[in-house]
């Protein structure tokens, strides 16, 4: 790692925690619980729209929280940070060819939204697989709202912070 | 009140589980959750479940941890069960029949069953993390990731970014909990409302948290710099990873537990 390299790195430990930390947080509000979960965190899934190189910390931040987070399980951390970067790899490959943030966004969600299939399978791979179907549209109903409520936030919040400037 | 919240709570200890190598610890953990699927019958879920007690009581953890541990995860584990049991293909004695709705004797042992599992997965991941520092964790993980150094996969660098996060996530939490205070004070009611009205309310918490967050890592990538930090190649290590007698004895019985398992499996 040369020198240049390390603020990159460091910027993604800082969006990791920030993640953890904003699923915790909304959690303590009642806003992430239940069968139906709204992470606030998953705005952040938004920041790799502005600079493919917020993957590490996006997908970092997922896996910290399904490891330590509260109702910790080593499942979650497979299928949840597999779902992020499954999602987030298929954004950084399409999002060159869009020309506005606004189309990388809803394509972002859109990505979310259908890669929640992951998380369906995980819970029906202890169901024996009979619930996918109301549990993927479940998952994905909440993807799909959350994320969308959060892209206008991410992106007045881009406007102040120049995220890509940020990372290099 | 987010003080309250568990994240990477390590329990210290010396015990058996405390005292083996996090590598072991993290490897053995996810292989239960392989072996939990081999259980289909009330034998091998119990025989699951006594290895798994027997693990809590020799860490010496208190049982509270692991019931808080289930806690935040009990309406979805409901909400699967209920589905399983609502949905199952119909076997044994039928209870009630409405459409494509069927309440069998089948789906209730299904929906037990089920509710084992995530009970089994939940506790196993909790003993992992209560009884290993998170450091540590993150030391294994680097461990175990070093065969991917072949394909060009930043090992080090995934290593330090998970280790400096864990490191500021408390920070941080103090930090969001001052700006909580202090937009309370000013009249913001998180938690009230409706989902957009919640969203609403964050949007003040976000803004503060994204400038000192980042403020933060430019400063610590700035003074990491100023020292020559050059990355993870070639360094020596403070905390030295070391397999032991009880690792490999650990490992032995896990063995022993899946031989069992298939030996009782119907």
């Amino acid at each position: 790692m040369t020198q240049s390299k390390i603020r990159p790195w460091i910027i993604n430990a800082l969006v990791a925690a920030m993640y953890v930390v904003l699923c915790l947080g909304p959690a303590a509000f009642s806003l992430a619980s239940g069968a139906i979960q709204f992470r606030v965190s998953e705005g952040l899934n938004h920041l790799a729209v502005f600079n493919r190189k917020y993957i590490w910390g996006i997908v970092g931040g997922v896996v910290l929280f399904d490891a330590f987070g509260p109702g910790a399980s080593l499942l979650n951390v497979l299928f949840g940070g597999g779902q992020s970067l499954l999602a987030l790899l298929i954004l950084t490959w399409i999002a060159p060819k869009l020309k506005t943030v606004w189309q990388r966004m809803v394509l972002n969600i859109f990505l979310f939204t259908i890669s929640m299939f992951m998380i369906a399978i995980m819970i029906t791979l202890m169901s024996s697989g009979v619930a996918f179907w109301p549990t993927y549209l479940t998952t994905a109903l909440s993807e799909l709202i959350i994320m969308t409520i959060t892209a206008p936030i991410m992106y007045a919040l881009d406007r102040v912070m120049h995220f890509s400037d940020r990372i290099g | 009140m987010m003080s309250k919240l568990i994240f990477g709570r390590y329990i210290p200890g010396d015990s058996l589980i405390h005292r083996m190598d996090p590598r072991a610890k993290l490897l053995l953990s996810f292989y239960f959750i392989g072996i939990i699927f081999i259980a289909n019958n009330w034998q091998t879920y119990a025989l699951l479940f006594a290895f798994t007690l027997a693990a809590i009581t020799l860490s010496g953890v208190k049982w509270s941890f692991f019931i808080n541990g289930v806690k935040p995860l009990i309406w979805l584990i409901l909400f699967t069960v209920i589905l399983q049991i609502l949905f199952s293909a119909s076997g044994g004695k039928v209870y009630w029949h409405w459409g494509i709705i069927t309440i069998s004797q089948l789906g209730l042992v299904n929906g037990v069953y089920i509710f084992c599992r995530f009970v089994l997965i939940i506790f196993m991941s909790t003993l992992l993390t209560l009884t290993t520092p998170p450091l540590e964790l993150s030391d294994a993980i680097e461990y175990i990731l070093m065969p991917l150094k072949a394909v060009h996969f930043p090992v080090y660098e995934v290593a330090l970014m998970l280790s400096i996060a864990l490191r500021f996530v408390p920070t941080l939490m103090d930090e969001t909990e001052k700006i909580m205070n202090a937009q309370r004070a000013r009249g913001v009611d998180f938690g009230e409302g409706n989902l957009f009205q919640q969203m609403r309310a964050i949007v003040p918490l976000l803004i503060p948290l994204f400038v000192s967050s980042f403020n933060r890592a430019e400063d610590l990538a700035t003074a990491m710099e100023a020292r020559g930090y050059q990355g993870g190649e070639g360094r020596s290590k403070f905390r030295i990873l070391k397999w032991h007698a009880r690792d490999a004895w650990v490992t032995l019985g896990f063995a022993v537990l899946t031989a069992a398992l298939v030996f009782l499996r119907a």
